[in-house]
């Protein structure tokens, strides 16, 4: 079985935020809900200055910390494919795994919406849904995460699932470039115009995932904390790149 | 370790309640939490079946790039866009505006029917009292209106003003319109508001009024002047693949130096970051031909060298013009003696503010690396000294021999379409020939002495010339894709405007000038509709995209193309038999793919229903090319076919020499009135050269407003998604930030988030400032799309508000181009 892992190449990034917006309309996440979001910081002084970002999906952890912390075992790692998922019918709500998730990609709506008025209200769900806008894709599978959450529960990435776990078996790479394979492939990835993003399996050691990883010295974000992120990022020093841990400004002490 | 504890940490939604708060919530049970308990619904044992999803090929509305778009629809509900995989643009990607469209089609708000006013009453925030009316009422109103204004001989009183134009299905239907009718008024398209500088600059020096067609893919250097490459300029999305290409793939990765006023993305991801003064990107480029003059860089084979071989390009020295033999551009010397010799980095870095090392090093490498574009859009132009910046940016291109060449940039090729099904001549009456409204000038005074002379159009003049009076007041006014009470400067202007004039909108939305309308003719949108669309300027070879409705529309709206012809009909005589051969839009489109028949296209498409099929018809070569000083056209397996000077001068270099003018005969032609006009000297006027840019507005603080990559073309400010995401260098999560320098902000006690108030002599807006390095101390900087009052209820009222309020209505004289980036302003803590 596949065991699932995005690339990013940081060089290639442009901060444009399709990863975001796509992940937005093809999962129904509300306004600011970014399962996949972009993150901006700037450093230096007037004209020395750099700006860089950061695309920062779920790692979908090989040993992910919210899975360990969950009390009802509604976060958990899916054999098949290696995707950290959501059981929505357990899930309490009770939080601890946004506290423990050291990349902050999960997330609790039940809360004041960033954007006003709330599109909650505008779309508002029948059947006990958080929201239900018209433009709602097909697909619900509450015991994965998938569709739009029920309210009390913590949502997050889901690798795309419902469209990863119906690629043909033994493949690669899903290479949104490929006519064959574009439906199989998350959202992010399919739409990122830079093609910054490569998808495909850790364990089959013909995939371009692991060839990416080798030839240009892929890593993975906070690696000190042993969570082991089925995410690499490629950096050569671009405008986006893995936040260092050591700031540049002496003013800002590390 | 600071920022990356913020960024890493930074939960959203998990707002005061922490951990423990969290905690007790659970243990106290609050209401969402107990809900969670009990299974949301029986689950399915495996993914659930959908019905068959149909995808439909359209394009994208959201910028003018035209990115073929893969439209899902299951069960008659729209639910997600992707790019076209065989679309040359999108390949298969798109931008962060590209999947959003969706929302457009089932925004809340939108206009569902045709609709009259009934308080004749006009204002901001008052309600024009909207009631719902047929088609046929709605339709007979403004027909009887126009055939009433041509019976008094004053059909010219009609002005139809457009924005957005995509094909011959729609904006194209408008030139028929005007002439049958008989208004000089239908149409004006808002081409001064968008980038009529850089058409012009370049009508100027090689003939060509019209954006460029860029090979970026095989350039080796891109020296880009004020054109957010990776934020707004077209095709934007294509854009981001050359980039990831360029930058990630390629070797030799291609070197890229942007200018601008404050630091965006592209300038992040550049090799080199230029953060110039506003309105002084021509003396960097002055400069830049400078350099590559003296230090003997420029490009022999194209520009000419001379007779002995000796370079005579020395700092401060004159050139006798007989030492030299010009190749394929024309001025060159004069050019040097008049302007150029003078221009040092030195000087140049006095009015730009740049270091002068920087920009030798610029011209050293853009002087020495072939192929090399210099691009330049509303950055460089946007100004009083718009034509003389942008003449001097392209001439950079004539330099280095970049026109036509491979890597370099050119123009974009039509598409073979049919013939109409009618011709407009053949129902030309009395009066639309050589009626009263003949001797009218137009209403904006475009081609008069008196307004702008020689640019293309000038929408941002009509509110004001109406109001005025002057050179009339219109009668009927109606608007398709443009929305001027917000988008024009100084927006007031067409408040008064528009409270004494009919006015017609046809947005399928609301927004400010609907706010103004007498009746609405709602289009539908995009997703709805059907539409052609030849491309936008893209890599030069013909291409013509078909919007195909995923769905059919929602409401009861109408494709604009189809009010415009069922207008036509109810016009008495000849014009109305015109549309009545016309028939519908379909027909026109079915008309237009006739020309695919004799000429099909690289994917095979050759009629209306293939076009319909596969949303593109294009055949990727370009026709000319240029090679070592030297033109080819194509011959349908290499550029092997040479071409003689009066080719060139037909095809290519489309101005009296027949050459890149340096030296613009098209200026020159017009010596006396831009003399008269702009108080230049008449011997130098022709020239790319030095002037000192007005900056109306009464302020200490250059007050400059960029299209960020969310702004959706006019609706990115009622998205709520785009909204939590835009302006993410600074803002998101809803909340845009006026950039301000924090030494620029310590001056004035504005503290970094302080709530600001930024003035001009037209009025004052407010927002909040946040302290960004990345902003030139002199400069203040915040998105366009924000302080509608009426698009909708996400964009209403957003701070830091509306930058038109204090945009003073400052244009080019010679290009006409609207000067929004050269307002300066007062900044003060509110």
């Amino acid at each position: 079985m596949a065991k699932w892992g995005m690339v990013i190449d940081l060089d290639k990034c442009t901060g444009c935020q399709a990863c975001t917006t796509a992940c937005s309309m093809e999962n129904n996440r509300l306004p600011g809900e970014n399962w996949q979001d972009v993150l901006f910081y700037h450093e230096g002084t007037y004209p020395n200055v750099k700006l860089m970002w950061f695309p920062r999906p779920c790692m979908h952890c090989e040993n992910p910390s919210c899975v360990s912390v969950c009390p009802t075992k509604a976060t958990y790692k899916d054999p098949h494919g290696g995707f950290v998922l959501m059981d929505w019918n357990r899930c309490i709500g009770c939080k601890y795994c946004q506290v423990a998730c050291p990349y902050g990609v999960r997330f609790y709506v039940d809360e004041k919406a960033p954007v006003q008025p709330d599109i909650r209200t505008v779309f508002p769900s029948a059947d006990g849904r958080v929201w239900d806008p018209p433009y709602r894709g097909p697909q619900d599978d509450p015991g994965r995460g998938i569709g739009i959450q029920p309210h009390g529960v913590v949502s997050k990435c889901t690798f795309c699932y419902h469209r990863v776990s119906k690629a043909p078996a033994g493949i690669a790479d899903l290479d949104e470039d490929i006519p064959a394979l574009k439906e199989y492939v998350p959202a992010c990835v399919r739409t990122c115009a830079p093609k910054a993003r490569f998808f495909g399996d850790l364990d089959n050691p013909e995939s371009t995932v692991n060839k990416l990883i080798a030839d240009k010295s892929g890593v993975r974000l906070k690696d000190e904390t042993g969570n082991k992120p089925q995410v690499y990022y490629l950096s050569g020093g671009a405008a986006a790149s893995v936040p260092s841990l050591r700031s540049m400004t002496p003013s800002d002490p590390a | 370790m600071e920022i990356i504890k913020t960024l890493l940490s930074r939960r959203r939604f998990l707002q005061a309640s922490g951990t423990a708060g969290a905690v007790g919530a659970a243990a106290l049970g609050s209401g969402g939490v107990l809900t969670a308990l009990k299974p949301v619904r029986a689950q399915a044992a495996s993914p659930p079946t959908y019905h068959a999803t149909k995808i439909t090929k359209s394009i994208c509305h959201q910028c003018p790039a035209r990115c073929g778009i893969d439209v899902y629809t299951t069960d008659g509900r729209v639910h997600a866009i992707y790019g076209s995989s065989e679309h040359p643009i999108s390949n298969g990607k798109l931008c962060p505006k590209g999947p959003l469209g969706t929302y457009i089609l089932y925004d809340p708000d939108r206009f569902k029917g045709p609709m009259k006013r009934t308080n004749p009453q006009k204002g901001r925030d008052i309600d024009p009292g909207f009631v719902p009316i047929s088609w046929e009422e709605a339709l007979d109103t403004v027909a009887g209106r126009l055939n009433t204004l041509r019976d008094k001989g004053e059909s010219h009183r009609f002005a139809l003003c457009f924005g957005r134009g995509w094909g011959a299905s729609c904006a194209g239907l408008l030139g028929p319109f005007g002439k049958l009718y008989g208004s000089q008024n239908v149409p004006i398209g808002h081409s001064s508001m968008c980038s009529d500088g850089s058409m012009l600059s370049k009508a100027a020096t090689d003939g060509n009024a019209s954006y460029s067609a860029y090979d970026y893919r095989n350039a080796n250097m891109l020296l880009m002047f004020g054109v957010g490459f990776l934020e707004a300029f077209r095709p934007y999305n294509n854009n981001m693949q050359v980039w990831g290409y360029i930058r990630g793939e390629r070797v030799p990765k291609t070197r890229i130096t942007a200018v601008d006023v404050h630091l965006n993305t592209t300038l992040a991801g550049a090799d080199r970051a230029l953060l110039i003064k506003p309105g002084t990107d021509g003396a960097l480029a002055l400069a830049i031909a400078h350099v590559i003059l003296t230090e003997g860089l420029w490009e022999r084979p194209f520009v000419g060298d001379f007779k002995d071989g000796v370079n005579r390009f020395k700092t401060g020295q004159h050139v006798d013009p007989g030492t030299f033999e010009e190749k394929w551009v024309k001025g060159l010397i004069e050019w040097w003696n008049i302007e150029l010799k003078d221009r040092t980095p030195e000087w140049a870095a006095e009015i730009t503010t740049l270091y002068e090392r920087d920009i030798l090093a610029t011209a050293r490498e853009f002087g020495s690396t072939r192929p090399a574009i210099a691009l330049f859009e509303r950055g460089v132009h946007a100004h009083s000294n718009g034509i003389l910046n942008g003449m001097a940016v392209h001439s950079l291109n004539a330099l280095v021999g970049s026109l036509f060449a491979k890597g370099g940039l050119m123009y974009q090729m039509g598409p073979s379409y049919g013939a109409m099904p009618v011709k407009e001549d053949d129902f030309m009456d009395d009066y639309a020939k050589s009626g009263p409204w003949k001797a009218q000038p137009r209403i904006d005074l475009q081609g008069h002495e008196d307004g702008y002379l020689i640019a293309k159009n000038m929408l941002q003049e009509v509110g004001p010339n109406s109001l005025a009076g002057k050179p009339y007041k219109l009668d009927t006014v109606m608007f398709y894709l443009t929305n001027p009470i917000w988008t024009a400067p100084d927006g007031r202007a067409w408040e008064d405007a528009l409270k004494e004039v009919f006015v017609v909108d046809t947005s399928p939305f609301p927004g400010e000038t609907a706010m103004f309308a007498d009746l609405i003719l709602p289009d539908h949108t995009y997703l709805e509709r059907l539409q052609d669309a030849p491309t936008y300027p893209f890599q030069g070879w013909p291409m013509a995209q078909l919007r195909v409705p995923a769905i059919k529309p929602l409401y009861d709206t109408k494709y604009f193309g189809d009010t415009l012809i069922e207008i036509g009909k109810r016009i008495k005589g000849r014009t109305g038999e015109y549309y009545q051969a016309l028939g519908d839009s379909e027909n026109v489109i079915r008309h237009l793919a006739k020309g695919f028949e004799t000429d099909p296209g690289d994917n095979g498409v050759d009629s209306f229903d293939s076009w319909k099929e596969k949303g593109v018809w294009y055949k990727k070569n370009y026709k000319w090319r240029q090679i070592g000083g030297a033109f080819f056209e194509w011959d349908g397996k290499g550029y092997n076919t040479p071409m003689t000077a009066e080719q060139v001068k037909k095809e290519l270099f489309k101005t009296d020499s027949g050459r890149f003018e340096i030296r613009s005969g098209k200026l020159e032609h017009h010596a006396d009135w831009i003399a008269a006009k702009t108080g230049r000297d008449k011997d130098k006027l022709m020239f790319p050269h030095w002037e000192e840019p007005q900056h109306p507005g009464g302020g200490d603080l250059y007050m400059v407003t960029p299209k960020a990559a969310m702004h959706a073309e006019g609706r990115g400010a009622n998205l709520p998604v785009a909204i939590a995401n835009f302006q993410p260098v600074l803002g998101g999560r809803g909340t845009v930030y006026i950039e301000i320098n924090p030494k620029t902000a310590r001056e004035r006690g504005i503290a970094d988030g302080d709530l600001v108030r930024l003035k001009s002599h037209l009025g004052s807006i407010e927002g909040h400032c946040r302290f960004f390095e990345g902003c030139r101390p002199d400069t203040v900087v915040f998105p366009m799309e924000n302080g509608h009052w009426a698009m909708g209820r996400w964009a209403k009222g957003r701070s830091p508000g509306h930058c038109g309020e204090i945009t003073v209505n400052q244009s080019d004289r010679v290009t006409g181009q609207c000067s929004y980036y050269t307002t300066k302003v007062s900044i003060e803590r509110a």
